[in-house]
């Protein structure tokens, strides 16, 4: 999994909200920077860092809500989640997947459960097809909302003094 | 689980001390989760206790570097119970769906499988937790929030 990137200079003095400005632009960086690929089923690790950036860029969002013009922190906080759901969606069927592939390797598991884990490992993987349609869906509509420039006008707000 | 509402937070204040804010609601978040998400029972209550460390860790991992000293061990024990009670979240997700497949060859022992594999991890995840009662995790969390990193002694200047 992909380490967070470290927000250089962050001090315990500076304000809270140029601290938000700062933070947010690089949580929102590293989102856009992991999802090169993320379509591709072959590669699960990718849709992965690509949900725990968004989680970051959430979790930021939200500790920083007071330094940001509420409406537009309101729309671009409703459009991160809507990613991070459908990276869930997308991804929550590669953990269970992953999950039953380990059950089956296990020496206690033996053969009796093999019949189970083919049955749900294919049903999985049609959930996992269907996650990948609403994530290219997701992606496209951040890219038609310009998500990544209202995160940018989102900073450069709360870089002005009040 | 909705995040409770931090009050008395400002833009132009310090970071540090709006920190201590957030972190304060968030610990007494994830602390108010126990004794209840202790019973293996309450799995709702697990949930929300996962929750409440990640929101927790996600703060201390930003703000730790400038608050007293035990913040930075707190970051790695909130990043540890939330993979425990993570895992042990896997293990009814996929026991949900266990239990929705209907009757198939095999189908009952991966349950008992899955069911004698989440016992394992949520006793872990007890005995992590009195370990960090025993550390005084919350005293010494709250301790570290109204600590200030201290500034580097200024150079002199020459002449």
């Amino acid at each position: 999994m992909a380490r967070a990137l470290e927000v250089a200079g962050l001090s315990g003095g500076e304000p809270f909200r140029l601290a938000a400005a700062r933070v947010v632009a690089v949580r929102g960086e590293e989102v856009f920077a992991h999802a090169d690929g993320v379509l591709d089923v072959d590669d699960v690790e990718r849709v992965h860092d690509m949900r725990v950036a968004t989680r970051r860029l959430r979790a930021a969002l939200e500790i920083f809500a007071p330094c940001f013009p509420r409406s537009l922190h309101r729309e671009v906080l409703r459009d991160v989640k809507r990613l991070a759901d459908a990276l869930g969606e997308r991804r929550d069927p590669d953990v269970q997947i992953q999950a039953l592939e380990r059950f089956a390797a296990e020496a206690t598991a033996g053969a009796e459960v093999r019949p189970a884990v083919e049955t749900l490992t294919a049903q999985l993987r049609d959930e996992q097809a269907r996650g990948n349609a609403t994530l290219a869906a997701a992606l496209e509509e951040a890219r038609r909302t310009h998500l990544r420039g209202r995160l940018h006008a989102l900073n450069q707000a709360a870089g002005v003094p009040a | 689980m909705k995040a409770r509402k931090v009050k008395g937070l400002d833009p132009e204040m310090p970071l540090a001390d709006a920190a201590e804010r957030i972190l304060q609601v968030r610990l007494d978040e994830l602390c108010g989760f126990a004794p209840r998400a202790l019973d293996p029972a309450q799995g709702a209550a697990q949930h929300d206790m996962r929750i409440a460390a990640k929101r927790l860790r996600y703060v201390l991992e930003l703000t730790a570097p400038f608050l007293g000293a035990y913040a930075a061990t707190a970051t790695k024990r909130a990043r540890a119970l939330q993979g425990l009670l993570g895992d042990v979240h896997d293990c009814d997700v996929l026991l949900s769906r266990v239990r929705a497949a209907g009757v198939r060859p095999g189908l009952v022992a991966l349950e008992e499988h899955v069911v004698a594999r989440r016992a394992e991890l949520f006793e872990r995840f007890v005995e992590r937790w009195r370990e960090l009662e025993r550390e005084g995790f919350r005293d010494r969390l709250e301790r570290a929030l109204v600590e200030r990193e201290a500034p580097l002694p200024s150079c002199p200047s020459p002449g």
